[in-house]
């Protein structure tokens, strides 16, 4: 028959009825934290390897100010509001990284514990002639015990240190990775992700057997 | 989550990880912003305008900012409850419930709808109650090592 009476309404794919169960089951998300200093490359990093240009959210972060100048004055507790760049890259359909830029600011303890609830690990993103602006995000994540890599990204050429001068100037423990990757290159950042990623794994190995 | 020690605390002084700008001098911090929390009119308060940009995004939310739900990360996938009326909701409400045909996190929410992170959460747990959107809450805090394994397998599959 060849009458169609409702040419508009022939259904083309997956029919959604009105009221029905939920059509798609989300899928589960986890995330990896790229952090550092102003400018060392967390958006590039991020844009790198995301699905989607990187988006902004605006979050309060309440600072804890280290008192540097009066060690016998309280420690004050202010927030502040900071611009955070993510992006997402889709595993399958039922899993879905985030990745979450934080700025780092110097002088200031950030403290955010809604960012690190539930991450998987964090990349500390370190560019060599400016290797202090990392190191409010060293200190976070150790005291955090979130599994952390420190990254020195070479998008400038070359890196000014060897990698054993950055672990020294740092102090990091002896588990924790410090590599070389290229902010720019989505294959470096993948491999520097997937350290990071090793490291989660570790925690969770141990977390399990505990 | 909490720290599990403060370096300030003079009883457990920090050993490892004690980095020189904690140990630096410098000019003080200043403390300008009122020590956080509630934004609503309080007496000596400055009048709208002079921090407006910290202040305003919390009029969406009546002004409250403290009650927002931890269950809620930036990450935290959200969905529109299929079938709930959006008659009486705010435009910003409408807003998230539209954008949440298909599951989104909170954190894409905030910056397409160019709302504060801090403000979409309170909302989303508003409309949360009100049966407008289905939150989707995961159970452990910290992910199994199979989900690991398979963004491990994920990623290299990136090329």
């Amino acid at each position: 028959m060849d009458f169609d009476p409702f040419p508009d309404r022939r259904v083309v794919g997956t029919a959604r009825v009105p009221g029905a169960p939920q059509r798609t089951a989300p899928p589960v998300p986890v995330k990896i934290i790229v952090a550092g200093g102003f400018g060392v490359g967390k958006t590039t990093t991020v844009g790198a390897i995301s699905e989607i240009s990187p988006l902004t959210t605006e979050a309060e972060m309440t600072m804890e100010s280290v008192g540097v100048d009066d060690p016998g004055q309280a420690t004050a507790k202010t927030t502040t509001t900071i611009a955070m760049d993510f992006g997402c890259v889709t595993i399958d359909q039922t899993l879905k990284l985030y990745l979450f830029g934080t700025p780092g600011q110097s002088r200031f303890a950030f403290m955010w514990d809604d960012l690190v609830r539930g991450a998987l690990g964090a990349l500390v993103v370190v560019d060599t002639s400016r290797i202090d602006d990392c190191y409010p995000a060293v200190d976070y994540f150790e005291r955090a015990g979130l599994p952390f890599v420190v990254g020195v990204n070479t998008f400038n050429g070359q890196a000014g240190y060897n990698l054993d001068e950055v672990r020294w100037a740092l102090a990091v423990r002896e588990d924790v990775p410090v590599l070389q990757f290229d902010a720019r290159f989505r294959g470096s950042v993948r491999d520097a992700l997937l350290v990071v990623l090793d490291q989660a794994l570790d925690k969770a190995m141990r977390m399990r057997s505990s | 989550m909490r720290f599990p020690a403060d370096p300030d605390d003079p009883d457990h002084p920090a050993t490892t990880g004690v980095r020189p700008f904690l140990r630096a001098t410098g000019p003080g911090v200043p403390h300008d912003p009122p020590p956080a929390q509630l934004p609503g009119p309080a007496p000596g308060e400055p009048p709208p305008g002079e921090h407006a940009t910290a202040l305003r995004p919390f009029v969406i939310t009546s002004g409250r900012v403290a009650a927002a739900d931890p269950d809620i990360g930036l990450e935290t996938q959200v969905s529109a409850h299929p079938g709930a009326a959006s008659a009486r909701l705010s435009p910003e409400q409408r807003a998230i419930v539209h954008l949440c045909g298909e599951p989104l996190s909170v954190a894409e929410i905030s910056a397409r709808l160019r709302l504060h992170f801090g403000v979409t959460r309170i909302l989303v747990g508003d409309l949360r109650a009100a049966g407008h959107l289905d939150v989707h809450v995961l159970e452990n805090d910290f992910p199994d090592p199979e989900t690991i394994m398979r963004v491990i397998r994920g990623l290299r599959s990136i090329s």
